[in-house]
């Protein structure tokens, strides 16, 4: 083995370090209640000031020795790093334990052709590793490296590392979605009301609207008062404003989105600042989910979502950044990528709906909202009549959307996989490989017991899914059906 | 074929009712604490609004609960997999193939180490916590039984397939 060399990053990297620090701040804000809650109390001029210049302060130390102390090399085989201001980390990761390894292109290192190095390693505490700040051929060299290394034995993977020595081979499918189809995402996929509540809470938390704004405006637009028109016109205006803003998130995060395959390894490159990369191996796919919901389907377009192990819970709340997502696709590239992932999708397929018995507890529950809300128009002397028909609306409403519900959920078991579909506006479709699911419940509360029925829950890596109301004996058959083709089942599962 | 369903050990109830005397008494004493030290308790209601609920409550978990989740707690292995089913009133039945188990843990608390038993539990990449535990072993039975599971996973044989 060589000798290890120890290098340091960039001093450029430094940005990298207090963005990490930011995001701490931002993870861990509640710790700080007590802190702002002080500053609340004690009413002083130069608290608050003080305590966010001492953060400030904290926050470019800690990153400065962070990045002081973040040392790495590059090994044959591995990657060593040695970490840690007062307490040392030292962590060697071996490339063929390496589960992913992406390229990140921050906003604030391509001007220097720089990048962020983020890696994944299997285990069950699913250490991530990310090296900023490494220039893009050694970064892209490195990844090729690390990537091969994973796939398959040992002479194929020195086969590979003499082929990437080279460039990175052509794809074999490959892709680019034009920035229409970005703004159809955008408008699928809207975040406007997350935006409406970001803008709101503090708006709500200050007394600005109330002692500046109002009065603000009665004095100078006092017109506004006159024309309800006026009114909902500015009202619509300042929604259709966020809504666009709302569209410029999603371009922001999908700009320019390249999507490719290359010997079974999917892969999306997309932003317009920081450039992301996601990828997965077909081999480790655990679930495909399918979506669609009322503006895509005005818009005919879906949304697909494909999910690999996440070998912890933490992985699992930052999956948001992670997974691997198409945010907008026309049935007929729905229809080829399905083909590509080999899903047995098509017209004819055997959807099963579950027994009508599965709405007699929702609609009991529902059938109890109409006399409540009677009552409680009786109560706040709403005339009864209205009371009544108004009562009796919102029941047929509800009550019509649990039969919808169940009405078009089903599942269907085809070729090896499991689907399940659901949705009364939305459409929603999740696909699981079920060889490679990891348990199969069968559970029965004292009311299903009551009606001789069991739900099943299948267990896989990318999450559990829930199959309702099957007859007692079918759920115990398909439990020992599906748990003896899986334990016999020697294929690759992750 | 039927399931080969194999009881746990009789002590697994003395034990789910030794449980349950230390909760109810957990109980028990918090209520206790309130009427004793709290200065005025006018405004609650005379204790045996508590105490006939809570003699109750223990008598139901303590006869009935306690035999009814022994009876139905069981496990069975299969070539392919192990099944465990638990619950009283809420029943499952949890079926882990042996091809997906990621390790095995025997354990045993202290008051299982007074009745002399322990329990089993396998670990899948399922969910994030404990995936089946099979509690009422003999602590001998249950070290047997991981080293016949951890036998079976380590021959288990994998395809390198590149198809799947």
């Amino acid at each position: 083995m060589t000798e290890l060399v120890w290098q340091r990053t960039p001093l450029l990297t430094i940005g990298f370090f207090i963005a990490k620090e930011v995001r701490n701040l931002v993870r861990n804000i509640t710790n700080f209640i007590p802190v702002l809650a002080a500053i609340f109390v004690s009413n002083s001029e130069w608290l608050p000031y003080a305590v966010i210049g001492g953060y400030l302060v904290f926050i470019m130390v800690s990153a400065i020795l962070n990045h002081r102390f973040f040392l790495y090399a590059l090994a044959d085989d591995a990657v060593h790093l040695r970490t840690g201001v007062f307490g040392k980390k030292s962590l060697t990761l071996k490339y063929e334990r390496i589960q992913q390894a992406e390229l990140d292109q921050s906003w604030y290192f391509r001007p220097f052709d720089l990048v962020i190095l983020r890696v994944d390693s299997a285990g069950s505490a699913g250490k991530e590793v990310e090296i900023p700040g490494l220039p893009i051929g050694l970064a892209q060299d490195l990844r090729q490296r690390m990537l091969a290394q994973t796939n398959t034995n040992q002479a194929y993977s020195e086969l590979a590392i003499a082929d990437s020595e080279k460039t990175e081979p052509p794809a074999d499918t490959e892709m680019t979605f034009s920035m229409s189809e970005i703004v159809r995402a955008g408008i699928m996929d809207n975040k406007i009301f997350v935006l409406l509540a970001v803008l709101i809470y503090p708006l709500s938390q200050t007394d600005v609207l109330e002692e500046t704004l109002v009065p603000w405006l009665e004095a100078n637009v006092s017109f506004i008062e006159e024309s309800l028109w006026l009114n909902i016109g500015l009202a619509v205006a300042a929604l259709s404003l966020l809504f666009i803003l709302a569209i410029g998130v999603t371009l922001v995060r999908y700009y320019n989105l390249h999507f490719s395959i290359l010997n079974e390894r999917y892969q999306a490159r997309s932003g317009l600042f920081t450039i992301r990369t996601v990828s997965f191996r077909y081999q480790k796919l655990q679930r495909v989910q399918l979506r669609q919901n009322l503006r895509g389907r005005l818009l005919k377009r879906f949304s697909v979502r494909v999910s690999q192990l996440q070998p912890s819970a933490h992985a699992q709340q930052q999956s948001g950044s992670s997974s691997f997502v198409l945010p907008v696709l026309t049935q007929n590239l729905v229809e080829e990528l399905g083909n590509w992932l080999k899903l047995p999708r098509s017209a004819n397929l055997d959807w099963q709906g579950i027994s009508f018995i599965a709405l007699l507890n929702p609609s009991f529950w529902i059938a109890l909202i109409a006399p409540a809300l009677a009552l409680t128009a009786y109560a706040n002397d709403i005339p009864l009549i209205t009371g009544l028909i108004s009562a009796a609306l919102i029941w047929f409403a509800i009550q019509a959307y649990a039969i919808a519900r169940w009405h078009n959920y089903g599942f269907t078991i085809n070729n090896g996989w499991l689907a399940i579909k659901r949705g009364v506006f939305g459409r929603k479709e999740n696909w699981y490989p079920l060889h490679k699911a990891q348990q199969i419940d069968v559970y029965q509360s004292p009311w299903l017991r009551l009606l001789g029925y069991a739900d099943v829950l299948v267990h896989t890596a990318a999450g559990p899914e829930v199959i309702k109301y099957q007859p007692v004996s079918s759920a115990l058959a398909m439990q020992r059906e599906w748990s003896t083709m899986i334990g016999s089942n020697h294929q690759r599962w992750m | 074929m039927a399931i080969a369903w194999k009881p746990v050990e009789p002590s697994y109830k003395t034990y789910l009712q030794i449980i349950v005397l230390i909760d109810m008494s957990i109980l028990a004493l918090i209520a206790i604490g309130i009427y004793v030290f709290v200065p005025s308790t006018d405004w609650l209601p005379n204790p045996l609004w508590f105490g006939i609920p809570w003699a109750a409550l223990t008598l139901f978990f303590g006869l009935f609960w306690a035999s009814r989740r022994f009876q139905f707690t069981a496990y069975a292995r299969s070539h392919e997999a192990m099944y465990l089913r638990r619950g009283a009133l809420w029943r499952l039945t949890r079926a882990v193939p042996l091809n997906r188990i990621q390790h095995v843990e025997v354990r045993q608390g202290f008051i299982e180490r007074m009745l002399g038993l322990a329990h089993l539990t396998l670990y899948t990449a399922g969910s994030g916590g404990a995936d089946l535990s099979i509690p009422g072993l003999k602590l001998n039975d249950a070290e047997q039984m991981k080293a016949t599971l951890v036998n079976t996973i380590a021959e288990e044989p994998i395809e390198e397939s590149s198809h799947d």
